[in-house]
C-alpha cells in the first residue's frame, strides 16, 4: 500500500512524499494527489491539471520502461515547494531511462506505426524543465514548474 | 462505484462512432486499443472518436490513435475526432495532433466529412 510523509518545508527535504507500488491502477490516485498538492502550492487549477498529467506521464514511463510493467517494484514521488514554483522528483530503480533529446516528428512516428514516445514530449511542453539522472543505480526524474510562467 | 473509463461504439452508414467516457490513462488504454483493433479487423476503418465525455487523456491513449492511423488510412479510412472538451483538446494540441488529425466541433461534422468524401 502507498505510504506518505508530510514535513514542514525544508530546503533539501520534500514538503510531501509518497511511495507507491509500480502499478498503473494507482496512476489516477497520483494524478488527483498531484493536482491537490499543486493547487496548495498556489498554481491555478488549469495548470495543476497539466502538471498532474506530466507526473502521470513520468510515473507511467517508470512503470512501463524501467520496471517493464512489474507490479511489485516501488517508486517515490517527492514534492518540493520552491519560493516561486514547485519541483517534483520521482525516485526509482530499474532500467535507466533512454529518451531522445530531439523534438518528436509526428508524421514519421505515424509512418512507423509508433504508439510510444509522446509522453516525454508532453512533459517537456508542460513543465519548465525535465531532467533525468542516474546515480549509483538510483534513477531520478525531476520536473520543475515556475509560478511566473503559468 | 463509477468506472474510471468506459467505451461504447455504434455504427452509422458504415462509419464507426466511438464514445470513450472518463479517464483514459495507461491503466485503461488496453480497452481503447482493443476496440480500435476490433473495428479495423472488421474493416470498419472510417472511425469517429466522439470525445464529449472524455475527461482526461494521456500519451497512452493518443499513442493508440497515432499507432493505427496509418493502417486505417491505407485501408481507405481515417480517424476523426470531435466534440472534445477544451482541456482535452489542449492536450492533443500540445503534441501537435491538431495539425495531423481532423478535429471537428460536432459528431455530425465528423460523420459529414466521411459522407461528403464518399459522394465526391
Amino acid at each position: 500500500m502507498p505510504s506518505a510523509n508530510s514535513r514542514p518545508m525544508q530546503s533539501n527535504k520534500p514538503g510531501f512524499s509518497i511511495t507507491i507500488p509500480s502499478q498503473t491502477q494507482l496512476l489516477r490516485m497520483v494524478v488527483e494527489l498531484t493536482k491537490h498538492i499543486t493547487v496548495l502550492y498556489h498554481f491555478p487549477p488549469v495548470m495543476a491539471e497539466k502538471i498532474s498529467l506530466a507526473v502521470d506521464e513520468a510515473v507511467t514511463n517508470v512503470i512501463k520502461h524501467s520496471y517493464q510493467n512489474s507490479e511489485d517494484r516501488e517508486l517515490t514521488i517527492e514534492y518540493f515547494p520552491l519560493p516561486e514554483g514547485l519541483k517534483i522528483r520521482i525516485v526509482y530503480t530499474g532500467t535507466p531511462p533512454q529518451f531522445s533529446t530531439n523534438e518528436i516528428d509526428l508524421p514519421q512516428m505515424i509512418k512507423t506505426k509508433r504508439k510510444g514516445g509522446l509522453g516525454v514530449e508532453l512533459m517537456r511542453r508542460i513543465m519548465d524543465s525535465v531532467d533525468y539522472q542516474t546515480v549509483n543505480g538510483i534513477n531520478t526524474c525531476e520536473l520543475v514548474k515556475w509560478l511566473k510562467a503559468t | 462505484m463509477t468506472k474510471n473509463f468506459q467505451i461504447k461504439t455504434r455504427l452509422q452508414d458504415n462509419i464507426a462512432v466511438i464514445y470513450p467516457k472518463g479517464h483514459l490513462d495507461a491503466h485503461q488504454v488496453g480497452r481503447f486499443e482493443k476496440e480500435i483493433v476490433r473495428l479495423i479487423k472488421e474493416n470498419n476503418c472510417r472511425i469517429v472518436i466522439n470525445g464529449k465525455d472524455l475527461s482526461y487523456i494521456t500519451s497512452a491513449g493518443m499513442g493508440i490513435i497515432m499507432g493505427y492511423i496509418d493502417e486505417v488510412r491505407e485501408k481507405g479510412g481515417d480517424i476523426k475526432l470531435c466534440a472534445l472538451n477544451p482541456r482535452v483538446y489542449e492536450i492533443f494540441d500540445l503534441v501537435g495532433f491538431t495539425e495531423i488529425y481532423e478535429f471537428l466541433p460536432e459528431e455530425q461534422d465528423a460523420i459529414g466529412k466521411f459522407t461528403a468524401h464518399a459522394v465526391q
